[in-house]
């Protein structure tokens, strides 16, 4: 069977192609539209699945939406009902917002693709989550927690999933709704601390531990736990329900001061910059306390040693490791795109083994779904701009790199196929060494242009993580996709200054020759040279632009930044005046 | 008459802050946008122009985010100004919402000189009007410079590329970005016809179900909720 599945309108709009019950391609609308965060009806994301896999529209048995469209509108009306007269000024809006596009997907998809509508189906949100973690993980029985900021009604869902000869099952066991949601609090907690919600998520965390969790009894008060073991957020503290410009009331502000104007840098040596460092590990401490409750019920309740999270809130590496030391599971898995953009692939995944029964199939274990670097595309830019370029057999153009990279230069790579996810994992990746302070800043100033109090993750080969980093059991396998957060050795701290974050800890990723094998070898030819086989691995992007997909795209980013070498497929370019051997 | 405006929108620091940090955001986007463009042209000069442009609309960006920030340090009460007039004294377009990808290399670039003259206008309007503000007059100086540069180049560039066919192209530009313009102040009218009819809904029609949500919201248990097994059943429907 052939399957598309969407997610759109909302953030993060991606699109995934299965066949046979297997991925064939997968892509956020970001990464070929070059729009940050792209939400529009991911056309483009369609149209080249279709074309990598050799379909027409017609040809598809199925397209997936990720949500129900209906059940959202009626949770956005009931929330304006339960919150009149206040939700007066957000009502017009979250109407013209709803009933201009969003409400109308099975038209959209029909219209656009001309596919029938009997083929248009459509998956439940925290379902498709659930899918996407459950399905592509290497176990046949897991439970399932997943939590976000909201989908139609359910922000935190938990359930177990089994897969197998006998067919493939996800029971969702219970839910918390809407606005009861850990996702809406750390969204809040990231508007009043100034940054971009739904992106500046990442800077909160990274900020939380640079302070104390001074405010942590002052964030319990507005998450009150429930009988059950649950929680709620106490209302009187937010406005995300009641208006869409601003999530945090006046009360809020009265317990924790003034909010930070976004065009103020955060200075921690200030007080005030020191405060908002307390609430990021407030609102951390906060969050990991509930998630790992919630988990520790759940592995009672279900008595399973493995862990599947989904949801936007599976991005918090540091929440991630709490989990995996605290919660009882054994193993926990995150898939690399665990937010909206993985729904596609969850749903058409959902559809595929709930919906139509197929046989369940194992799912290849890499996030290499999105198009592929064209070889002889950077010769010819660089050809036309007369920069020196040279291509290489493997074995020396990884040594050369290698030696790039011990000299201190910094390397742009492209490898294959562009991940699918938030983060680069190895095929789209600015490469560096991790030894040095100066490095970091270095990224920070010249090419990243962001917060100097966000940490660079490193990359390491699988076999050696544990020599460097406090990896607890499981933590190698959590480290695939760079979903937790773990302490650097303390003997090693100082030799890897560049991506050891103030507490001591790296967001670490944990590379095998089966996943990126070129990758791979290029960190053990680095490791020869200097005797640590680690590099700093930041993704290819400039600030405000999404990931680098194409050759031109990694060329441009190449010219406009301090970024010293770039390397695509076989193809090494170096700037002019730069010698081209090492 | 107009420069006295100008010079009443921007004496208020607070104000002008706010305007540089509008300013800076648009010119990064503009940068953005004249990335897409320099990643779309099959003509390496013209990549490289429009690599060149999108460099120095991050740096006017840089430059009037630092200027803002030093504003804004000096202010006391930095909540009193919320009225910006940004429709009185606007900062560059940029590329006005246009398809980058699908816009031919001569209509980007008559696109883009247009809007790189419009700019230049207002910004030596500012120039003048910020007199007595030495330090942010010279940030307007400055980006003057190189949007006079980037007005040359678009037109000299427009000019190479289409020789014979330049001057339709720019009058189709203007076209363009005057029905841009109308669409924009339709919309802008439709929304606030919307939201008039809307808010008028909310106030006359809602209350009764308003009252019955309510009421249903308080018996609503807190914490978990069992999930219905029942409507998992199909995926055809949208509820």
């Amino acid at each position: 069977m052939k399957i598309l599945g969407i997610s759109a309108h909302y953030h993060d709009a991606a699109a995934a192609l299965i066949v046979d019950g297997l991925p064939v391609a997968a892509v956020q609308e970001e990464r070929l539209s070059r729009r940050k965060n792209d939400a529009a009806f991911p056309m483009n994301a369609i149209e080249w699945c279709l074309e990598k896999g050799g379909l027409e529209p017609e040809q598809l048995d199925a397209v997936v939406f990720y949500e129900r469209p209906m059940l959202k509108f009626d949770r956005i009306l009931t929330c304006a009902l339960r919150a009149f007269p206040h939700s007066w000024r957000s009502f017009p809006h979250a109407m013209k917002n709803t009933l201009a596009e969003k409400l109308w997907v099975r038209g959209i998809i029909s219209s656009q693709l001309g596919v029938s509508r009997q083929k248009i189906l459509f998956t439940e949100h925290h379902r498709s989550h659930a899918a996407a973690s459950f399905l592509t993980a290497p176990v046949r029985e897991a439970a399932i927690l997943t939590a976000d900021g909201v989908g139609e009604w359910a922000s935190l869902t938990v359930g177990r999933g089994t897969r197998g000869p006998d067919g493939t099952a996800i029971n969702l066991l219970r839910e918390i709704r809407f606005p009861h949601s850990l996702g809406m609090l750390y969204s809040t907690f990231t508007a009043y601390l100034g940054f971009p919600v739904n992106e500046g998520e990442y800077k909160v965390m990274g900020l939380a531990s640079y302070g104390r969790p001074t405010f942590a009894d002052a964030v319990r008060k507005l998450v009150p736990r429930t009988q059950d073991g649950a929680f709620r957020l106490d209302l009187d503290y937010f406005d995300f329900h009641t208006t869409a410009k601003r999530s945090f009331s006046k009360k809020f502000v009265d317990i924790f001061g003034p909010p930070r104007d976004p065009f103020d840098p955060i200075d921690l040596e200030t007080p005030d910059g020191r405060r908002f460092a307390d609430c990021a590990a407030s609102v951390q401490l906060v969050l990991e306390d509930i998630l790992v409750d919630a988990a520790r019920s759940l592995q009672r309740e279900t008595g399973l040693t493995d862990l599947c999270l989904g949801g936007g809130v599976a991005l918090n590496g540091v929440a991630n490791h709490r989990l995996l030391q605290e919660s009882g599971f054994e193993r926990i898995f995150v898939p690399p795109a665990p937010g909206d953009a993985g729904c596609a692939l969850g749903a058409a995944l959902y559809a595929d083994r709930i919906h139509f029964g197929n046989p369940d199939r194992d799912f290849p274990d890499h996030p290499f779904w999105g198009p592929a670097v064209e070889e002889g595309a950077l010769a010819k830019l660089a050809r036309e701009d007369r920069l020196p370029a040279q291509g290489f057999d493997d074995p020396e153009l990884i040594e050369r790199v290698a030696l790039d990279l011990a000299v201190g230069r910094i390397v742009g790579w492209m490898d294959g196929a562009l991940e699918l996810g938030p983060r680069a994992l190895g095929h789209r990746s600015i490469l560096a060494a991790p030894h040095s302070a100066e490095m970091r800043d270095r990224l920070n100033r010249d090419i990243k242009h962001r917060e100097e109090f966000r940490p660079f993750a490193p990359v390491v080969p699988i076999e050696d993580a544990e020599r460097y980093f406090e990896l607890p059991p499981g933590g190698k396998r959590l480290a695939r996709f760079m979903s937790g957060v773990f302490p650097v050795r303390p003997e090693w701290r100082e030799r890897l200054a560049a991506i050891t974050h103030v507490d001591g800890t790296a967001r670490v990723q944990t590379v095998d020759a089966g996943m990126a094998p070129r990758l791979y070898a290029l960190l053990k030819a680095y490791g020869r040279v200097s005797g640590i086989p680690i590099l700093l691995n930041t993704s290819f992007n400039l600030a405000g632009e999404p990931i680098v997909n194409r050759c031109v795209e990694g060329y441009l980013t190449f010219r406009r930044s301090g970024i010293d070498v770039l390397v695509a497929g076989q193809t090494r370019v170096t700037k002019r005046g730069m010698e081209i051997a090492a | 008459m107009f420069q006295l405006l100008h010079r009443w929108i921007w004496q208020d620091p607070g104000r002008c802050a706010r305007k540089l940090f509008t300013f800076a955001e648009t010119e990064a986007d503009g940068g953005r946008d004249l990335v897409r463009a320099a990643e779309s042209t099959q003509d390496p000069l013209l990549r490289r122009l429009f690599t060149v442009h999108a460099v120095e609309e991050s740096r006017h960006a840089e430059l009037f985010r630092n200027r803002g920030l030093a504003l804004l340090r000096g202010l006391r009460d930095r909540s009193t100004t919320t009225l910006q007039l940004n429709w009185m004294s606007p900062g560059e377009r940029g590329l006005d919402d246009l398809r980058v990808h699908a816009e031919s290399d001569a209509s980007l670039l008559a696109f883009l000189h247009l809007s790189e003259k419009t700019a230049a206008g207002h910004f030596a309007t500012y120039v003048e009007a910020l007199a007595d503000d030495p330090s942010t007059s010279s940030v307007f100086k400055e980006v003057l410079k190189d949007e006079t540069f980037h007005m040359n180049y678009t037109l000299a560039q427009l000019t190479r590329v289409e020789p014979k066919r330049h001057g339709l192209f720019l009058w189709k530009a203007r076209a363009s970005r005057l029905w841009k313009a109308y669409l924009r102040l339709m919309s802008a009218i439709a929304g606030v016809m919307g939201t008039v009819i809307l808010t008028l809904q909310y106030f006359i029609l809602l209350p009764p179900f308003a009252f019955l949500a309510k009421r249903a919201a308080r018996r609503e248990p807190p914490g978990w909720i069992a999930v219905s097994q029942e409507k998992t059943r199909s995926l055809k429907s949208q509820y």
